[in-house]
């Protein structure tokens, strides 16, 4: 019964995970909405790669939700579309997705596996197939003696956890999160992401919006800073942190003061033996190591952006 | 096997087919899990038994009078009045001296005494003379002494008794039925107002516990949000309507049981068209009570925002109730009300043969309009937030 497939698909528990031929591209182009006279989202485009968990971040209020719950159906697009694979999205798409919305809660009176399997069946799946699901699912974020409990008699992040849940019962061909790991502790978002990097793996394409930046840094393969709802910036952490200005930090054994009045070279910090420099060109950069040299070179190094700072700069 | 969950897997990228009957049976399963409804359909499932005991006890109560008399004479009238009481009275003659028949009405042994004094006939009570007794009683001895007269006379009974025969006619009903019409009208206005409103408020608060806790949204990307509209008014109408025939069950089987349905039978096939009336305007207030839900953002809305079709259901149990000719012949057309009015109208037998239908017909359109406007309200109302909406408002929303 469990014999090895050929076309390599990993069985984990009772469910398996078959690598997608080619994954979903989730895209959105010139989406637009707009509220009586206020335009909350103003025509952004971005796209959310298959296998590829892209960031979603900007201050409240930047029109990350409704972004969400327009690429979801739940709020009507004014113009601009939502492609799935490059056509536009229809209702079975969205069925197929997984989506955990901003503000939470299931049913607080209904028992957890009780309202999974229920959540299952609305997205096709058998009773029994969407109990299976959930109780797995469950005992993966150790809920498995929790099962028959009421939702509102769970801590607030276990709460969160069968939201989760709900979100991925269905094997989601795309996942659209709003804020998953606000109100998890650090060991809850590494078994999270852990489970997120499983269906990653199948092709899925993820969009989560966070306010923890550091954390967008470490997960993520690209991101969107939205303002005001507009797009300040997108692309992979690479391709953002390419598109600032290189900085470098120089150490010296002496003093480095002299880095001041140097042709090509922009100086942002001095402190005794170190500086933090911008350049304009390969000769400033051939002039500055020259002159380190005999002032004692210890250290040159880029100095890449922070995320942080890159979100800091665009919506300076 | 592997294979059956690739096509698994292929099979949940569609939606399901019928996301209502998914919506629906948790609607249901959800409710018949609730200790609330589980414990009130109890407790009226006991107040019917009662009650059906409480009129069979009532109707049923069979006397056994003991008369004592001193004589021969007071015996045979004795006699005349047991044949003359209904089947499960009785009346038993207790033959004894003047003084010792008086001494047992005094100590409450003998409901009566008779006998003759001076050439007349006397019955003889302690403090009260019931209908029942006073009028067998005064019966048997008229009858009796008309047999005695008559004998002496020379003339036959038969001859006697030649052309006093009589029968009783009713103009309506068959025999007097005031206040059990009453009390059925009260029955039918009751249980329509209650069901209406304690599961209109159930549709109107699963509603707004999953608007409140955005599980709306997480609905709306798997189904379209009409159907989950479809689901929780289908659902709490077979709630409601399996209540209903629940109670009608237990109801008939105890009305058997106590020997109280030869009495009602008159009154089932109204209580027939209750049932009917009851599903037709239970189903067409039903997307209105979603609707509400839909507009409060609070619990604490609904309590405001429920008051009119709260009027309008009180209106209808006291047109119900209270509401007689003409009154009561509108009412019966009124979407909703007529649930109440047309049953009491076809129980007093007021109404023709095709009102039912045309009453049915009127509830149906209003359903329809209602399910339709309510849809449109609900669909845009469920998303928003923040504060009560007013039918107009939602309307105006853009989606």
């Amino acid at each position: 019964m469990e014999e090895p497939r050929p076309d390599g698909i990993r069985r984990r528990g009772s469910v398996t995970y078959a690598p997608s031929a080619q994954g979903t591209q989730l895209e959105v182009r010139g989406l637009t909405r707009t509220f009586g006279d206020t335009t909350v989202v103003d025509n952004i485009s971005f796209s959310v790669e298959p296998g590829q968990m892209t960031g979603f971040i900007g201050a409240n209020g930047a029109g990350k939700t409704t972004t969400m719950r327009m690429m979801m159906g739940v709020l009507k697009v004014t113009s601009g579309e939502v492609l799935w694979n490059g056509r536009p999205i229809t209702r079975t798409d969205r069925a197929a997705c997984g989506y955990m919305p901003e503000e939470r809660g299931l049913y607080p009176k209904q028992s957890i596996l009780d309202q999974l399997g229920y959540l299952g069946q609305l997205r096709g799946l058998t009773r029994a197939e969407a109990l299976a699901e959930a109780q797995r699912l469950l005992e993966r974020f150790s809920l498995g003696d929790r099962k028959k409990d009421k939702l509102e008699t769970l801590s607030l992040g276990n709460q969160q956890r069968v939201q989760v849940a709900a979100a991925l019962l269905h094997q989601p061909s795309a996942l659209v999160l709003d804020e998953p790991f606000s109100g998890l502790d650090p060991t809850a978002v590494d078994s999270m992401v852990e489970l997120l990097e499983e269906h990653m793996a199948r092709g899925v394409p993820v969009l989560f919006s966070s306010h923890q930046l550091d954390l967008v840094d470490r997960l993520c393969d690209s991101m969107v800073i939205l303002d005001g709802g507009k797009v300040l910036a997108s692309g992979t952490a690479d391709e953002l942190r390419d598109s600032r200005p290189l900085r470098h930090r120089l150490r010296c054994a002496q003093d480095v003061g002299w880095v001041r009045g140097m042709p090509g070279v922009t100086v942002e910090d001095v402190d005794g033996c170190q500086a933090t420099v911008a350049l304009a060109d390969d000769d400033a950069r051939h002039a500055l190591l020259q002159r380190a040299l005999d002032s004692g070179l210890r250290e040159f190094t880029d100095l890449k952006p922070t995320l942080s700072e890159i979100y800091r700069e665009v919506t300076r | 096997m592997t294979s059956s969950i690739d096509q698994q897997h292929q099979d949940s990228q569609t939606s399901v087919s019928r996301p209502w009957l998914i919506v629906m049976l948790r609607e249901i399963t959800v409710k018949v899990r609730d200790k609330a409804f589980i414990f009130s359909t109890i407790t009226t499932l006991v107040l019917i038994v009662g009650l059906m005991g409480f009129s069979a006890f009532l109707w049923d109560r069979s006397s056994d009078y003991t008369v004592a008399t001193d004589s021969q004479a007071g015996g045979q009238v004795v006699q005349i009045a047991d044949s003359m009481l209904s089947d499960g009275d009785s009346m038993t003659a207790e033959q004894l001296s003047r003084d010792q028949a008086r001494d047992l009405v005094a100590d409450g042994d003998a409901d009566a005494a008779v006998y003759q004094e001076d050439g007349q006939w006397v019955i003889l009570v302690d403090t009260e003379l019931g209908g029942t007794l006073n009028s067998t009683l005064s019966s048997a001895i008229a009858e009796f002494s008309m047999a005695t007269n008559a004998e002496r006379a020379g003339v036959g009974m038969e001859e006697l008794r030649a052309g006093s025969e009589h029968r009783v006619e009713y103009l309506t009903g068959g025999e007097d039925r005031g206040l059990t019409t009453y009390i059925l009208r009260l029955v039918f206005a009751m249980l329509f107002y209650m069901s209406a409103l304690v599961f209109g408020l159930a549709i109107a608060n699963s509603v707004l516990e999953e608007k409140q806790n955005r599980v709306v949204e997480i609905l709306a990307t798997a189904i379209p949000i009409r159907e989950l509209l479809y689901g929780k008014v289908l659902g709490n109408c077979v709630l409601v309507f399996a209540q209903i025939g629940l109670y009608a069950g237990v109801g008939l089987a105890a009305a058997n049981v106590t020997g109280v349905a030869a009495d009602l039978g008159w009154a089932f096939e109204a209580a027939g068209w209750f049932i009917v009336f009851f599903v037709f305007g239970f189903a067409a207030q039903a997307t209105i009570w979603a609707v509400l839900g839909s507009l409060a953002s609070r619990t604490e809305d609904l309590q405001s925002n429920t008051t009119v079709i709260s009027m309008v259901l009180v209106a209808g149990m006291f047109a119900g109730i209270m509401a007689q000719g003409p009154w009561l012949a509108v009412a019966s057309y009124v979407p909703i009300i007529s649930s109440i009015a047309m049953p009491v109208r076809l129980l007093e037998g007021q109404a023709q043969v095709w009102e039912p239908f045309v009453a049915l017909a009127l509830c149906l359109a209003f359903g329809w309009f209602m399910l339709r406007l309510g849809e449109k309200v609900y669909q845009r109302a469920v998303f928003q937030g923040g504060r009560s909406l007013k039918w107009r408002e939602a309307l105006k929303i853009e989606q």
